[in-house]
């Protein structure tokens, strides 16, 4: 597995954080997001599953940022989207049902634990899941693919893209109040704005 | 972590001062026992103008929300996640062949409601469209006169000091706007660059967030998080506008206060509301009720309402709460511009195509408009997620790209159906009140329109350099559910908000649009609560309310 | 798909506002060209002399101040648009040189110094062409979007002005006017054509600003007032009206010293404050702007002094 190229090398939007692009409420709420709490919600076992999930869901050779324990913050504090689709349950159960039938999938499939499959296997059971080619009976009546894509994989991308690394990785400004921007234009950037390197930026290519 | 919005700030003979970090403005305050003029539902689009002209002609006026009311140059943080506060994140249980997604990019919860969190685009309907039945053969006939939502608009736009461009190319000629276009950012020139070479027109999109300073509200620093809660006050939102005038103008405001149902007498009239406020229900006399709870909660709130003088909810006798919901389709291209585009900068929409709201050589009914793009990287990221079904080392590759990236988006026109609509559930919440079940499915027209859309947009995005283009579908705003009618047969209030079958009560939000047009709603709820709130004050003076 | 044509909006102030200011450069050029007389007049009127001194003084604190606006404005303008042609250099570099050429007067040998006033006024002409291609070169191309904010059509004219202004005040010290009224009444011309081509260039940007401060009408009002009143006095001079063109510019001169007052205020009222001075001296009003109409206003002063002394 490679990582993706380094767009932003010497970019890190946390050296920001004493200037006027952060003001107080950031610096606090970032503060936390830094700073994960304990397990509340998962049981050993699920919390396994979840792990190896979120590592397929957004693998990080190059890092290592806790994304499983703020989705177990999250379900132990009942923070729901406000979209309970009717074929879903509600969201504290649907992550335990969802979980189960993942690790009941690729047992059936692999006769192994979800957790001790190698990447490129749980990548293809996902994607097969995404497919709705599922066989596991701990699915019922779960939708596999609204299962993977609004409930498991949402919320796993959406703490990635919540953590301060992820912004430097992508080049995203970041925190901006009160300082915003000035340089609006194509290819503008301002002193503060992340710096692209030049190679990749000759090759804007996915 | 929710570290604001737990706390009832407006007690004690004062509520907070919107432009100040932690300070206070007076505000009068009404006993429950007192029958106030007018109890006002929901604090957003509808009921904050609705507030505020009310209390200014001199009645009495409680507002109620189940939000919190914020200071946003405290409360507010550049995150994206914190800022989840903003949002109604209370289940609601949605089915259907095309089952809505509730929450962001719908849904408000604040003192303000979703002006807090909205776009800030400020179109206006083509005039056309508020007789869409009879001038352009599809959807309803709003029971309303253009020109006196023209003149409404001119007030919102002013109240609101609308940044426009100096001439606006569709539509009826119209008077300038209160403040100058904004300079386009990169993702805008993107649609420019696009519409030039497809020989449409284009414009600097109108927008509520100042371009100049106005009173204590400092010009757009163009941070881009206007999705997310302005932290600067530079948009105006109905919190910084219209709940300020309202609060001078004597009217109480009551955060954190969940009303779940409006209590009638065997005549009928509606009596006060019973509302849910610091861990009891309470109860608030009223001579009049106007709800503005938005297309879920007001026709659950009516629902939930029934009584033995209305038996089927609240101003239900025709059966018609509820139904012709309608969202706008919010399909979109995207595609990956060798420039350096960084669409985080800068209003997310900043130039708008309006071609297909004006042209009518077209295989479907209805329009839409397009805006460019510029989503913040959680909004981005789950949205390619949910429509490619991308993750892993894919999606972080394809993330790498996020600031060369541009896109071009519809608000597009859904026809009114009744089978998609808003009843109650069995299940209930935490106050025990019934959740909301919405069904939704998109009809052939709407399928029609947003294959248009996205036909158009990806040869306009190809025409401006976009590579790798990719689309996602979608729905955004909610309109109708409680539409105002010619009749009782016809709608659930008249062309003034009032009930057909409960003489005081209105509503004035977004449920009562019979169509939803091709642009972004919250201007014309305003426009509309204008009118509503105008109608509203001639009758109570003549001694017809 | 229907065709349709480009939208091009057309918009007349910015039109009249970038005729203005070409008039104005146009007439001021006229002026710069005009050879100077070759022989001195040794039997020239005693007041012709007296005369000579302050308005050759008030021409040069004009174009010096105007150097100094121009080079400020410019360099931080410039410095927003990221420098990234390296032609974005000359205006800021040529208002320096003017100011240099003003501030050093005889210490700096003559022909150096004329040589960067005429570059001053070159490179503002030329100027103007590089700012017109930049609107042209964005989407809309002449239309009030990029009449706002892409490169400021107006602008470049007052690095001209600072290197007429200060080649006004090398001739006026290097000999007797023979004509001294016929010099005041070039160096009216040349000041009314600043002043209006100037207001202009404030009218845009104050109406971008949506005149949301009723003092920023001031600054569109009171300089035309001034203009006209000097034309008035130039065409056919009397105490009278020297006398009120004298008041006005001098409250012109003022206006622009207590409008970058103003707009230290703006830049207060942006978010962030002084705090947030990265951000805020580059798209707060500007400070070095205001103080052009003081430089203007000077060199019109001067004229007056030549016109007074010739009555």
């Amino acid at each position: 597995m490679t990582s993706p190229p380094r767009r932003y090398p010497d970019y890190d939007v946390l050296d920001k954080r004493d200037s006027p692009s952060w003001d107080d409420i950031t610096r606090h709420v970032v503060a936390g997001r830094l700073n994960p709490p304990e397990r509340q919600f998962f049981d050993d076992a699920l919390w396994d599953v979840l792990i190896a999930l979120c590592d397929t869901i957004m693998p990080q050779p190059d890092r290592d940022r806790p994304i499983a324990i703020w989705i177990d913050a999250a379900l132990a504090q009942n923070r729901t989207t406000g979209t309970r689709y009717d074929n879903l349950p509600p969201m504290r159960e649907a992550w335990k049902r969802g979980l189960a039938a993942l690790e009941a999938e690729a047992r059936l499939c692999h006769g192994r634990p979800f957790h001790d499959l190698a990447q490129d296997a749980r990548e293809a059971l996902l994607k097969a899941i995404d497919r709705e080619e599922v066989a596991a009976p701990e699915w019922n009546d779960l939708p596999p693919r609204r299962m993977f894509r609004e409930v498991l994989a949402n919320e796993i991308v959406r703490v990635y893209y919540s953590h301060p690394d992820a912004w430097s990785e992508i080049g995203f400004g970041g925190p901006a109040s009160p300082r915003g921007y000035v340089r609006l234009g194509p290819n503008r950037r301002d002193p503060w704005e992340a710096e692209e390197s030049a190679a990749t930026r000759r090759s804007a290519e996915p | 972590m929710i570290s604001q919005g737990s706390e009832i700030r407006a007690k004690d003979g004062r509520a907070p001062d919107v432009f100040s970090r932690d300070g206070w403005v007076a505000m009068r305050q009404y006993r429950e026992a007192e029958e106030v003029d007018v109890a006002v539902i929901g604090t957003g689009a509808g009921g904050g103008v609705v507030a505020a002209k009310l209390a200014e002609a001199g009645l009495s006026v409680v507002a109620f929300d189940a939000g919190a009311f914020y200071r946003p140059l405290a409360d507010f943080a550049s995150d994206e996640r914190e800022q989840d506060k903003l949002y109604w994140t209370d289940d609601r249980i949605s089915g259907g062949d095309d089952a809505i997604e509730m929450g962001s990019n719908n849904s408000g919860r604040a003192i303000g409601g979703s002006t807090v969190h909205f776009q800030m685009v400020a179109l206006r309907f083509r005039p056309e469209w508020f007789q869409a039945r009879s001038r352009l053969g599809y959807g309803r006939d709003w029971p309303v006169d253009w020109r006196e939502m023209w003149r409404c608009y001119d007030e919102v736009e002013d109240a609101l000091k609308i940044a426009g461009p100096v001439t606006y190319p569709w539509g009826p000629k119209r008077g300038r706007y209160p403040y100058r276009q904004h300079e386009l950012n990169a993702s805008a020139q993107v649609l420019a660059r696009g519409a030039e070479a497809m020989g449409v027109d284009w414009s600097p999109c109108p927008i509520s967030t100042v371009s100049a300073p106005r009173g204590k509200s400092p010009p757009c620093v163009y941070r881009g998080f206007c999705k997310i809660g302005c932290s600067t006050n530079a948009k105006q939102s109905i919190l910084n506008t219209y709940i300020p005038r309202a609060l001078a103008a004597g009217a109480e405001v009551r955060d954190l206060a969940m009303v779940g149902r409006i209590e009638t007498g065997s005549d009928g009239r509606a009596t006060g509301v019973h509302y849910h406020r610091d861990g009891e229900w309470r109860f608030q006399k009223a001579r009049r009720v106007v709800v503005a709870g938005y297309s879920i909660e007001t026709p659950r709130l009516l629902l939930n309402s029934s009584s033995p003088s209305h038996p089927q909810g609240l101003a239900n006798a025709e059966g018609l709460v509820g139904t012709e919901l309608m969202v706008h389709s919010n399909h979109a291209v995207w595609g990956v511009m060798e420039d350096e585009i960084r669409w985080y900068k800068g209003p997310p929409s900043m130039a708008v195509c309006e071609h297909w709201n004006y042209d009518d050589d077209k295989d479907f009914h209805g329009g839409y408009a397009f805006m460019s793009q510029g989503p913040l990287p959680t909004d981005f990221a789950t949205s390619m997620v949910k429509n490619l079904g991308v993750f892993g080392m894919e999606l972080r590759r394809r993330m790498a790209l996020y600031n060369h990236m541009a896109g071009l988006k519809i608000v597009g026109e859904v026809m009114p159906t009744p089978a998609n609509r808003v009843e109650l559930s069995e299940e209930t919440d935490a106050l025990g009140l019934p959740l909301p079940r919405i069904t939704f499915r998109f009809g052939e027209n709407d399928r029609k329109l947003s294959d248009h859309a996205l036909r158009f947009m990806r040869t306009m995005h190809e025409a401006a350099g976009a590579r790798d283009i990719f689309e996602t579908a979608g729905s955004a705003h909610l309109m109708g559910g409680c539409r105002m009618g010619f009749s009782a047969a016809d709608g659930v209030v008249d062309g003034a908000g009032r009930a057909f079958s409960c003489p005081n009560l209105w509503i004035a939000d977004g449920s009562v649009m019979p169509t939803g047009g091709g642009v972004n709603p919250s201007i014309t709820i305003m426009a509309n609560a204008t009118r509503i709130a105008g109608h509203m004050i001639g009758a109570i003076a003549r001694g017809e309310g | 798909m229907t065709s349709f044509a480009p939208p091009r909006e057309r918009s007349p102030l910015a039109g009249a506002a970038t005729a203005l200011a070409l008039a104005g450069l146009v007439g001021a050029g006229l002026w710069a060209a005009r050879r100077p007389q070759p022989r001195p007049q040794p039997g020239s009127a005693l007041p012709v002399e007296t005369a000579r001194q302050p308005a050759a003084r008030r021409a040069r604190q004009g174009g010096m101040l105007l150097a100094a606006s121009a080079a400020i404005d410019g360099a931080t303008e410039h410095y927003r648009g990221g420098f990234h042609r390296w032609e974005m250099y000359l205006g800021p570099a040529a208002s320096i040189g003017a100011l240099a050429a003003s501030a050093m007067q005889a210490a700096m040998p003559r022909p150096l110094r004329e040589g960067l006033l005429l570059t001053a006024a070159g490179v503002g002409l030329a100027g103007h062409a590089f700012h017109a291609r930049n609107i042209l070169d964005r989407p809309g191309g002449v239309c009030w979007s990029n009449l706002f904010y892409a490169a400021p059509i107006g602008a470049p004219g007052s690095v001209a002005l600072a290197g007429l202004a200060g080649l006004a005040a090398t001739m006026l010290e290097r000999r007797e006017p023979e004509m001294p009224h016929r010099r005041g009444r070039w160096i009216a011309i040349g000041t009314v054509a600043g002043l209006l081509g100037t207001t202009a260039e404030v009218a845009l940007l104050h109406f971008r600003g949506a005149y949301h401060n009723p003092a920023m009408y001031i600054p569109v009002t009171l300089p035309p007032i001034a203009a006209l009143t000097l034309g008035a006095a130039a065409a056919r001079p009397s105490p009278t009206r020297l006398r009120l063109a004298h008041r006005m510019l001098g409250a012109t001169a003022m206006m622009g010293l207590v409008g970058t007052a103003f707009h230290a205020w703006g830049v207060h009222r942006n978010m962030g404050g002084w705090r947030n001075w990265q951000q805020n001296l580059l798209v707060a009003p500007p400070l070095p702007a205001p103080p052009g109409f003081t430089g203007v206003a000077l060199v019109g002063l001067a004229a007056i002094d030549l016109l007074e002394a010739s009555e």
